[in-house]
């Protein structure tokens, strides 16, 4: 440490006096379970357009030339064509059910119960993924009352549906919007056991990092 | 994008030691609902720019927490100018002291300070940092850090003396009139 720190033990005795002023010393320690929600949170709440906004605005793209640009249009312009020949061609496939008129197909499943939430998380691995009955792909279309719509564009486990339809009373589905932040139009990864969305962060906002889990547990 | 995960990583290896100081800091220093709010905000910015992080990051993010605050104060001056007017002045810091409660000599001193030294003596005895820690939560030199504390804790005595009870003494029963 440097001399200006010398200062720090000058006067214990006043320090003394107004640590034993201290607010905070009454204050219990953070519940674990909290500080590892939190931490999700925080990581989830921002999401990678985010942060390639931020640092694109204070980093990155000054000296990128319009060539880049343009390669990444182009690149853009790539994966949006494979993913609609990948769509295209699954819709022809047994992926996804035919939708030749009538009704769409939906999955319909629950919210789990209030103790849900008392539980302790643990980090999402492939592993405790690859137990979930029901895993897919989905955008949200409709956040109504107790029920949360999404269009399904991918199945990893469980009967590929067009639809998902996620009912719970009031309460219950408050706690779940809550903890997975659904929200109209944005698109998650959702994994169920026993009919039950399943929460700890198995079940969140589309990321590449849960996109990857997804994929290594249900590849195997 | 490996570098997500990386990042990922590192947040999870830097933030969890973060959280403890920062809610004690921010009990410190408001309510618990704002605590609570600015606690999460601060979480963020620090998830943002968590390429600007220091080595040593905790008194960094004492500085986001503090600006965060402030910017939380702010936001409720303009909606309610009386309720912040009370919550600024008669901080919880006082209201909801622990062991220390009582100490009411102490609480009308430090209030006398300007807020300014108030606040480097919080950031000494509370948060227990160097003179060149609370430098860098406050974004200024060591040297004045140095210096400013020295001064911070004169007044403070000052303030003290003026009552007639030395520090570290039990303080008087005598209640300034609010």
């Amino acid at each position: 440490m440097s001399d200006h720190d010398a200062g720090w033990d000058d006067d214990p005795e006043l320090r003394d006096r107004l640590r034993a002023a201290d607010p905070a010393s009454s204050l219990p320690p953070a519940d674990p379970t909290r500080v590892t929600r939190l931490l999700e949170d925080t990581m989830n709440s921002a999401t990678e357009d985010d942060v390639l906004t931020t640092e694109s605005r204070e980093t990155g793209t000054h000296d990128r030339s319009p060539l880049t640009w343009l390669v990444a249009a182009a690149a853009v312009v790539l994966i949006a064509g494979v993913a609609l020949f990948g769509f295209l061609n699954r819709d022809s496939g047994n992926d996804k059910a035919p939708a030749a008129g009538g009704s769409p197909t939906v999955t319909e499943l629950g919210a789990p119960g209030p103790a849900a939430y008392q539980a302790r998380c643990m980090v999402p691995t492939a592993e405790t993924l690859s137990r979930q009955g029901v895993a897919f792909d989905g955008t949200v279309s409709d956040i109504a009352g107790g029920l949360v719509t999404l269009k399904a564009t991918h199945f990893y486990a469980g009967d590929p549906t067009e639809l998902v339809k996620v009912e719970a009373p009031d309460v219950d589905m408050r706690a779940l919007i809550q903890a997975v932040k659904f929200e109209d139009g944005k698109r998650y990864l959702v994994s169920a056991t026993d009919g039950e969305v399943s929460i700890c962060g198995l079940s969140a906002p589309w990321s590449q990092r849960l996109a990857g889990l997804y994929a290594q547990a249900f590849t195997s | 994008m490996v570098d997500a995960q990386t990042r990922r990583d590192r947040f999870e290896e830097i933030a969890p030691a973060l959280i403890e100081p920062l809610r004690r800091f921010l009990a410190r220093r408001t309510d618990p609902a704002t605590a609570d709010d600015v606690l999460s905000e601060t979480l963020l910015v620090c998830w943002r720019r968590l390429e600007e992080l220091p080595a040593e990051p905790l008194p960094w993010a004492y500085g986001v927490a503090r600006n965060c605050l402030a910017n939380a104060e702010r936001g409720v001056r303009r909606q309610e100018r009386v309720a912040a007017k009370v919550a600024v002045l008669d901080r919880p810091a006082e209201s909801t002291a622990g062991p220390g409660q009582g100490d009411d000599l102490l609480s009308d001193a430090m209030a006398a300070l300007r807020p300014d030294d108030a606040e480097l003596l919080r950031l000494w005895a509370w948060e227990q940092l160097t003179p060149a820690e609370i430098a860098a939560v406050l974004d200024i030199t060591p040297n004045a850090a140095s210096i400013r504390l020295h001064r911070a804790r004169e007044k403070l005595r000052a303030e003290l003396r003026k009552t007639g009870q030395p520090a570290g003494h039990e303080g008087s029963r005598e209640r300034r009139e609010p």
